[in-house]
């Protein structure tokens, strides 16, 4: 009883303690609306504006680096705030190891190789203004996550195994009634929809050129604000028939050794 | 006075009369247009910007210069000025974040503003007391900072950042295989050769040879090897607009911070204005157009102050293609007006190829730009005087440890004191005469040389002095105050001074109260 009688005290004293600290972490950080309102920032917060708005339109703010007609935001959807479509509050996962590279990767080389994949462009310098911008705007969206540790909902989520094999042909069926209206017939997006191949869409080195990590984000997110409608299996289908369309080659091939091959064959 | 300024104040296009040979002008303009693409975009890299702020400043800094000025002199992106625009602003913001660019056109608005004072003040003249030897220090140095700049991206050492040269040569040297991407490096020894070579065939075009060779290697490696192994830094798709307007941000919090602009700003100007007016000046003497100092100094005021406006960051009058300009016959500012279109012109076709240019090809070409401006030439020629020797040598090295603002601060105080140094010699002859001694002097008489004076004084005591002051050029206030005293202790020991001097010597001396203790005689 006397326990009782402690612990009730004990924890009123701490809720009285958290609930203001809780609002002041709130409070810590001005909302990006807020940030745009302001007529004088400083040099990170600056840099944080910097990036929403290269995340946001990418054709206009960080053209330099751009070989296509997508931006950030096409994947990164809600300017990378939505779980499960990609969020960019990861900056406590990095440096981590990557197989794509086989490198120690900072989050800088991510967003370098995000320029020269997904962005089918050119890499930009490490000290690129740009790409300094958006390491801000990612370091923005992660406070109060914890180093180290998974943000929840990161990335996409991994579609379990259905028994199938991935058919490109139903995908294709799929794509035509539940995506061609926004992507187009031809892939190449109407009414500022992202074109989803093609020369100005996403090349073969891009994350989304895996028919997993692709069937996961059109799971999750497509239609577009109407995710999680489709089958495990549609989605995978779907998938499936945009791995098999044209887009740019794989940066990472010599186009010295592809002239070879060519000619050897 | 007022009608003066409005004078230079407003474009005179006087020059419209002597425009007999249109084509030549235009071709001029061409090939200025085609000199400064490249200069342009690394000189942007030397501020620390984007490079098409280089090109916004070669078109509009250009334009405006030529239309208020009165020469042919082509102005645009500087050396100097954009490695003290870089040095000023990088300590204050992120190098070309939002912040940065709102710092860099704050600190081009301050030039500009300064530098029209000195208009205002018909500053013109101060510049002749900048020494050519200091001149020639100050362009060694840069060149031996555009040198060290440009080895961080022939060699990729991007985010390699170190305080003193010698610490950056110790760490390459040391460090070489890890540090140095030989792709990078091939493609800049290749821009580099490329142009040492070329300016045998082409002593003009030699930096557009270095250019297409750099570029044409970088194709070569970007075909063999893949842009994620070579990690090669390309210039990108540059977004020009043709009319880039741009309103400048001012609030107090940037004003608060742009204290610490203003020295540079200041140092800015200067430098700026010391490079335009040798070249204008240079003009003036070798060609016969009719230029206004003044006027000058007036357009690059203007130009830079407008420059910020128009997206771009702040110029000055260019040697090199002033030379190309004037040794392609133009005469007129209608050059510099055909060049600002043709870059707006070129820049919009050549976009897209330029995208795929390697940084290494760019900063190979500031390497030359940059080592051509160290020339052993100067170094011999100043060697001959030991004065001229000390001001380069001290302006290049300080240049070399302390940076181009401390460089500039140190150029033109040894300058001037070496001038303070000749000018308070005087020329002292003594002649034995009749009455006593006679004193010749030639020179000025001020609070410095009379030193010089009082010692010939001191060591004839107790002898009647006649002093010949016809070929004094000055005479100030302690002069005079120093001949009553030395005439009243004379006077006292029962010899008496004379002074030879002429008429309007005499209504000064008067008027400073030169009593009878003296005896003044007018020749």
């Amino acid at each position: 009883m006397l326990a009782l009688d402690l612990i009730r005290p004990l924890c009123l004293v701490t809720l009285l303690i958290l609930v203001p600290s809780i609002g002041l972490a709130q409070q810590g950080q001005p909302s990006i609306q807020q940030l745009l309102q302001e007529p004088f920032l400083d040099d990170y917060y600056s840099n944080v504006v910097y990036g929403y708005e290269i995340v946001t339109d990418t054709q206009n703010h960080a053209s330099r680096y751009v070989g296509n007609s997508l931006n950030c935001s096409n994947c990164h959807l809600q300017a990378g705030t939505q779980q499960e479509a990609l969020p960019l509050n990861v900056a406590g996962m990095y440096p981590k190891w990557r197989a794509k590279n086989g490198k120690r990767n900072g989050i800088g080389l991510r967003i370098r190789e995000c320029f020269l994949y997904s962005l089918d462009g050119i890499m930009p310098p490490e000290d690129a203004p740009e790409v300094l911008a958006i390491s801000a705007y990612i370091s923005y969206l992660s406070q109060g996550q914890i180093m180290g540790a998974e943000p929840e909902g990161r990335g996409v989520p991994t579609l379990p195994d259905t028994g199938y094999d991935p058919n490109p042909a139903t995908g294709r069926a799929v794509y035509l009634e539940q995506c061609a209206s926004c992507h187009g017939a031809q892939g190449e997006g109407v009414a500022g929809m992202p074109p989803v191949w093609g020369l100005n869409s996403y090349n073969k080195g891009a994350g989304m050129h895996d028919i997993r990590e692709a069937a996961g984000f059109i799971w999750a997110n497509m239609p577009l604000g109407n995710g999680k409608s489709l089958t495990h299996q549609q989605a995978l289908d779907v998938s499936a028939y945009l791995n098999l369309q044209i887009r740019p080659s794989d940066p990472r091939d010599s186009k010295f050794l592809k002239l070879l091959e060519h000619l050897i064959n | 006075m007022i009608r003066t300024y409005l004078r230079e104040a407003t474009p005179s296009f006087a020059w419209r009369n002597r425009l007999g040979n249109w084509r030549t002008e235009i071709f001029a303009g061409l090939v200025g247009a085609i000199l400064v693409i490249p200069q342009g975009i690394t000189f942007a890299y030397l501020a620390g910007l984007q490079p098409e702020y280089g090109l916004y400043c070669a078109i509009f800094v250009t334009l405006f210069c030529s239309v208020f000025g009165s020469s042919s002199m082509m102005s645009g992106p500087n050396t100097a000025v954009a490695i003290l625009i870089g040095t000023a602003v990088l300590p204050l913001a992120g190098r070309g974040s939002p912040v940065y660019i709102d710092f860099v056109f704050l600190l081009c608005l301050m030039v500009g503003a300064i530098q029209l004072l000195f208009w205002l003040m018909r500053g013109a003249r101060i510049f002749q007391y900048l020494s050519p030897a200091a001149i020639s220090g100050i362009s060694a140095g840069a060149g031996f900072l555009i040198i060290m700049a440009s080895l961080d991206s022939i060699l990729d050492l991007s985010t390699f950042k170190t305080t003193f040269f010698y610490e950056k040569i110790y760490v390459i040297v040391s460090d070489a295989r890890d540090l140095v991407n030989p792709y990078s490096l091939f493609i800049g020894l290749c821009t580099i050769a490329g142009g040492y070579i070329g300016r045998r065939f082409s002593p003009r075009f030699f930096i557009i040879i270095a250019v297409t060779t750099g570029y044409l290697s970088g194709l070569l490696v970007a075909f063999v090897w893949p842009q994620p192994v070579t990690e090669l830094e390309y210039l990108g798709r540059m977004p020009i607009e043709w009319l880039p307007l741009h309103l400048p941000n001012i609030n107090m919090e940037y004003l608060m911070m742009s204290t610490l602009l203003i020295p540079y700003a200041i140092t800015i100007a200067f430098i700026g204005l010391a490079q335009s007016l040798v070249i204008v000046r240079e003009l003036k003497m070798e060609t016969e157009q009719d230029i206004n100092l003044d006027k000058e100094v007036y357009a690059q005021g203007l130009a830079n102050l407008l420059a910020p406006f128009f997206s771009s960051f702040a110029g000055a009058g260019s040697f090199n293609r002033t030379k190309a300009n004037q040794s392609l016959g133009a005469t007129t500012p209608f050059s510099g007006i055909a060049s600002a279109g043709f870059v707006l012109v070129l820049i919009t076709f050549l976009g897209p190829i330029l995208t795929y240019m390697p940084m290494a090809a760019m900063a190979g070409t500031l390497f030359i730009v940059g080592a051509d401006m160290i020339k052993w030439r100067d170094i011999k020629h100043y060697a001959q005087v030991r004065a001229e020797l000390v001001i380069y040598l001290a302006t290049f090295i300080s240049i070399m440890f302390f940076g181009l603002a401390t460089g500039v601060v140190v150029a033109v105080f040894l300058s001037v004191s070496v001038f303070m140094l000749r000018i308070s010699q005087l020329e002292l002859s003594v002649e034995p005469i009749e009455s006593g001694i006679l004193l010749k002097v030639k020179g000025a008489l001020f609070y410095a040389s009379l030193a010089h004076l009082t010692e010939k004084f001191h060591s004839h005591v107790g002898k009647n002095l006649t002093v010949d002051l016809q070929f004094t050029t000055h005479i100030d206030q302690s002069a005079v105050d120093f001949f009553i005293r030395e005439s009243r202790n004379m006077a006292a020991q029962g010899v008496r001074l004379t002074l030879l001097i002429n008429e309007k010597q005499g209504y000064f001396l008067k008027k400073m109260g030169a009593n009878s203790d003296i005896e003044l005689v007018a020749v």
